[in-house]
């Protein structure tokens, strides 16, 4: 496979930066009575070029997490820097711009444009990037070099996970938020999808976050948060990475 | 039963959840049904006052002018077969000089109506009194004359009657059967200050025109059932020997004629316009129901999951089409009366009524609820009957993606499409090529109706152009009470201030080929004039041919006819020769439409020496108060017509019309475009939602993401501009043989500004539109988009 070299040369993991930090980070959904507390404040530190999975059950506040550090939510209150930058305090234009340059998503549906091929899906980002990949490039890291013409409606939903995944990466972002990435999948698909991630995690350093709540998935990370009525409720760090091609759920 | 009233609330939930895209529906419906309503009932309610004005006032069937026939010959009249009833009267014309009008009043005065219940063209009295036949002095003039010239019964007006001048008073102001659009001999458009029609006392018109106990004109109201050729006919034969001109039917009586032209262009725009709105509204009721189904794929397999029947899941839809479309037809209805009523108005302007009740009748409302709601019907059932021919299980599955993959769709946006943003909207337009061809024909239908109802406006310019710029550029055209010798040329050269003369001849005549006749007279002119020329309908100026005759196309179609045959004109005056005429040449011009021919050789053929009927005046400007007091005695005069006096009024008319039109037709396209457009990116961004969202979760900008959306509208918006432009000027083509008459030709030209307005209306209506729904885009809920599952 006709890689890139590694954006970062990733010294070791104690002597990381940050690339979030996070201070009491609230999240309320409407007002009195009927008012849903998302996030109840959260407090947390994640280093660049790690691997990070977030575990826990529908309404934990996971996707709401993920969804403020992406550009994609506002907070109520708290802070999350990316790097010195307070995210929180982002207006849309420049939400826009952060997403822009340094953030990459993968959804639970895939969300390809189905009027675009693979190759195509993939080039509506680097288009609007500064120092892009080449799609193909980003494809073959994803194993789909043999597929770069194809339609979403000719590709299997695992397949589409991935051109999902290059077209996420292939601006080179600095970090990948993933929502239930293989919810939508079966086991074999979901580790060729989960291996995809783990591959762009190691070559490319990018600090790669993966929404889960499918316990076995947590062995493929550097951390593991785990989220429960809107709070962070524990973390562990595990010692060695488990290779995603192995998992079986 | 608690199903049913479950579905009853997703009913009006659903239709709430539509309410703008309803309302942009509604829109379009309601110009259909409006124009459709008013159109129908506007001819109905001509045709009905027409009838009823006809029959109270016992209009004639039959008119036949004469030079002098005895009264006894009535009786002869009255016993031929299928007449009903005749009258005879006394008809002539003659110049006034009334003291509120600077120029001399041309007119045309008839002998009352005999004071009994059955007598024929009966008057209809709007203020004053009818004459008293004891004071030979009084006269009633039409109410539209009495109106423009500010007269009061009182008021005297001088005239010169067959030559002598007399004193005159007006008694009323009354409306005729006869001229309910008034038209004097040698206008072109009713100038009401300037032309009068009189009636007065038989006795005393008759003691002028020197025909006491004779008639020179025969009014003839057939039996029912009867035939006006075969009348005709008779009554020429009886006719003949007392200088009958010819007897011509009602058809060819100018006030009726434009009427029956007035009804004829409305139906021709009731038949046109309505199904474009329509057919406008029923497709965008149909992509927006088509979508609806599509989202409510489950929600229709889960129905007939729990056991619903087919039929009523089709109804329930059918119900929300219908529901869509009722406000429309309601503002329609509205619309329609509302305008009915208000062109009912300026028709009884125009046109002089007694009454003009605007009535609709409920066939026009049935025809309009049926055109508007059996599409609607027939396109939500279709829509409806796609999803659920699904088995449930299929139903609730959802939708695979949109398969892209078809070689020709995907070679060509790639080829055409330079960034992949572009290539959405190509391949997203391509992939629906019958929605994206019925949004372009909408738009386009939109623009034809601004291009085809802007036209006539620079075509009636190039027009009057033609007729007043090149034709005739005299100040004052006059017309002799009869044919006069070169002397009475001279005598219009004498008057101080005339500065130039160019005499014309004019014959009445009827013209045949085989078997077909037209009326339209020949015309004598000299060649190289200056102050009238002959000129075609391309600003082409000729001189009559040394030998034969110039007709009109109108002519020649009528006789069948063409360059090389050979034409009969039977004279209708002098010594009625019947001349065989070849024609020389078919030339369209604006106006009139007698066959021309050189003035020497028409005064050789009626074996007359050097005569004529009238002339041109040029004449200096300051010295034209002098030149009308010498005019408005003179007892040679019968007509004057001011060049600058008819211009006025042709463009006051056409003007004040045409302000009226383009605002309606710049109004109704608007609402065309903006249904369109609101409707089919509403639709777009519906479909697009998710694609939308991840480009904005992506990084793209706000105006990146538009242009996706929008960019697709403004594509469609563009293909739409050459294809509204083209088909508003074949419109106008074909229109233009429709609004053509005996008296005028209508050019065919374009102002280029009309097509230029035209694509600012649609461009300016489409980019509102698109704003409205830019603000949309800019309200995208990312999150919600992306994990709702399609």
């Amino acid at each position: 496979m006709g890689v890139s070299p590694p954006a970062k040369d990733m010294g070791p993991a104690s002597a990381r930066r940050p690339i979030y930090r996070i201070e009491g980070l609230t999240k309320t959904y409407g007002e009195g009575a009927s008012a849903v507390h998302a996030l109840r404040g959260v407090d947390l530190s994640v280093d660049e070029g790690a691997m990070v999975v977030l575990l826990g059950p529908s309404g934990s506040g996971k996707s709401t997490l993920l969804n403020i550090l992406g550009g994609l939510d506002t907070a109520t209150s708290g802070h999350a820097w990316f790097h010195d930058r307070d995210v929180t305090a982002l207006d849309d234009a420049a939400l826009t711009e952060y997403r822009r340059r340094s953030v990459g998503f993968v959804f639970q549906f895939y969300n390809l444009v189905a009027s675009l091929t693979a190759r195509e899906n993939v080039s509506l980002i680097t288009e609007i990037s500064d120092h892009p990949m080449d799609p193909a490039e980003a494809l073959a890291l994803v194993g789909l070099d043999a597929r770069l013409d194809h339609f979403p409606a000719q590709l299997s939903g695992g397949e589409q996970q991935r051109v999902a995944i290059a077209r996420a990466i292939a601006k080179r972002p600095e970090v990948l938020l993933c929502d239930e990435p293989t919810g939508a999948l079966d086991s074999q698909t979901g580790t060729r999808v989960l291996a995809a991630l783990d591959q762009v995690n190691r070559e490319l350093g990018t600090t790669t976050f993966v929404i889960t709540h499918n316990a076995v998935i947590a062995d493929i990370a550097d951390e593991v948060l785990l989220f429960g009525d809107g709070r962070l409720i524990g973390r562990r760090h595990n010692a060695s990475r488990a290779a995603p091609m192995g998992l079986r759920w | 039963m608690r199903l049913r009233s479950t579905m009853t609330v997703k009913l009006f939930r659903d239709f709430w959840r539509l309410r703008s895209q309803a309302v942009a529906i509604a829109l379009v419906i309601a110009a259909g049904v409006g124009t459709m309503i008013m159109a129908v009932g506007l001819i109905s309610s001509l045709a009905a006052t027409r009838d009823s004005y006809y029959d109270q006032t016992r209009f004639a069937d039959i008119f036949a002018p004469l030079v002098r026939a005895p009264e006894m010959l009535m009786a002869k009249v009255r016993l031929l077969p299928g007449v009903a009833a005749a009258d005879s009267r006394i008809t002539t014309r003659a110049t006034l000089d009334v003291k509120q009008v600077a120029e001399p009043v041309t007119a045309r005065v008839h002998s009352l109506p005999p004071a009994r219940a059955s007598a024929l063209n009966q008057l209809v009295l709007r203020a004053g009194r009818l004459p008293d036949p004891r004071h030979a002095e009084e006269v009633v003039a039409n109410a539209a004359f009495v109106t423009a010239t500010g007269l009061v019964p009182g008021d005297r007006i001088g005239a010169v009657l067959y030559g002598k001048r007399v004193e005159l008073r007006l008694v009323g102001a009354v409306l005729s059967p006869e001229y309910i659009y008034a038209l004097t001999p040698g206008q072109i458009f009713p100038d009401n200050r300037r032309s009068a029609i009189l009636w007065m006392g038989r006795e005393p018109l008759a003691a002028a025109l020197d025909l006491n106990q004779a008639f020179n004109d025969v009014l003839v109201r057939l039996a029912p059932g009867e035939r006006p050729p075969e009348a005709e006919r008779r009554l020429d034969l009886l006719l003949a020997p007392y200088g009958g001109v010819g007897a011509y039917p009602r058809d060819q009586q100018i006030s009726h004629r434009f009427v029956v032209d007035e009804i004829s262009q409305l139906t021709t725009m009731a038949t046109l316009m309505p199904p474009v709105f329509l057919l406008v509204a029923a497709f965008l009721l149909n992509i927006v129901l088509a979508r609806l189904v599509d989202t409510e794929r489950e929600v229709i397999g889960l129905l007939k999951a729990f056991g619903f029947p087919v039929r009523a899941i089709m109804l329930h839809y059918v119900q929300l089409a219908v529901l869509l479309a009722l406000g429309g037809l309601a503002l329609g209805i509205a619309l329609g009366g509302w305008l009915g009523r208000g062109m009912a108005g300026l028709y009884q302007n125009f046109f002089s009524f007694p009454f003009l009740a605007f009535r609709i009748d409920t066939n026009a409302y049935l025809l309009a609820a049926a055109a508007t709601l059996v599409p609607v019907m027939l396109g939500a059932a279709t829509a409806v009957w796609r999803a659920a021919r699904l088995s449930p299980a299929d139903a609730m599955r959802p939708e695979a993606p949109p398969d892209y993959s078809g070689h020709a769709v995907t070679n060509l946006a790639a080829a055409l499409g330079p960034d992949e943003p572009s290539r959405i909207i190509l391949r997203g337009l391509m992939r629906r090529p019958l929605r994206s061809a019925l949004t372009v024909i909408g738009l386009a239908a939109a623009l034809m109706l601004l291009v085809a109802s802007q036209s006539p406006m620079g075509s009636i310019g190039r027009m009057i152009d033609l007729g007043f710029g090149i034709a005739d550029t005299s100040d004052l055209a006059i017309t002799f009470a009869e044919p006069r010798d070169a002397r009475a040329l001279h005598e219009l050269e004498r008057i101080p201030g005339v500065l130039r003369v160019q005499p014309f001849r004019a014959a009445g005549a009827r013209i045949r080929s085989g078997h077909h006749e037209v009326r339209d007279g020949l015309s004598g002119v000299a060649p190289g004039g200056t102050l009238s020329r002959t000129v075609d309908i391309l600003g082409q100026t000729s001189d009559p041919p040394p030998a034969g005759v110039v007709i009109t196309g109108r002519m020649a179609r009528q006789l069948h006819v063409g360059v090389g045959d050979t034409i009969e004109a039977a004279v209708t005056e002098g010594e009625r020769p019947v001349l065989h005429l070849p024609v020389a040449a078919v030339l369209d011009s604006p106006f009139g439409g007698a066959a021309t021919l050189d003035r020497a050789v028409l005064d050789r053929l009626l074996r007359e020496g050097d005569t004529l009927s009238g002339a041109y005046l040029q004449v200096d400007a300051r010295a034209l108060p002098g030149v009308y007091a010498r005019l408005k005695v003179s007892p040679m005069v019968a007509a004057v017509t001011v060049r600058a006096a008819t211009l006025q009024t042709m463009s006051d008319t056409i003007e004040q019309n045409f302000n009226i039109q383009t605002f309606f037709y710049t109004g109704l396209a608007m609402l065309v475009v903006v249904g369109v457009v609101y409707n089919s990116a509403r639709i777009s961004l519906s479909e697009r939602a998710r694609d939308l969202a991840s480009l904005r979760v992506l990084g793209f900008r706000r105006g990146e993401v538009a242009f996706v959306l929008l960019g697709e509208q403004a594509l469609l918006v563009l293909l739409a501009l050459p294809l509204g432009i083209w088909a508003g000027i074949e419109l106008w083509r074909f229109l233009i043989g429709k609004f053509s008459t005996d008296i005028f030709t209508i050019p065919f030209f374009i102002d280029p500004r009309v097509p230029a307005q035209g694509v600012l209306v649609v461009v300016v209506a489409a980019a509102g539109t698109a704003l409205l729904i830019r603000r949309r885009v800019d309200r995208l809920d990312l999150v919600r988009s992306l994990k709702t599952r399609e």
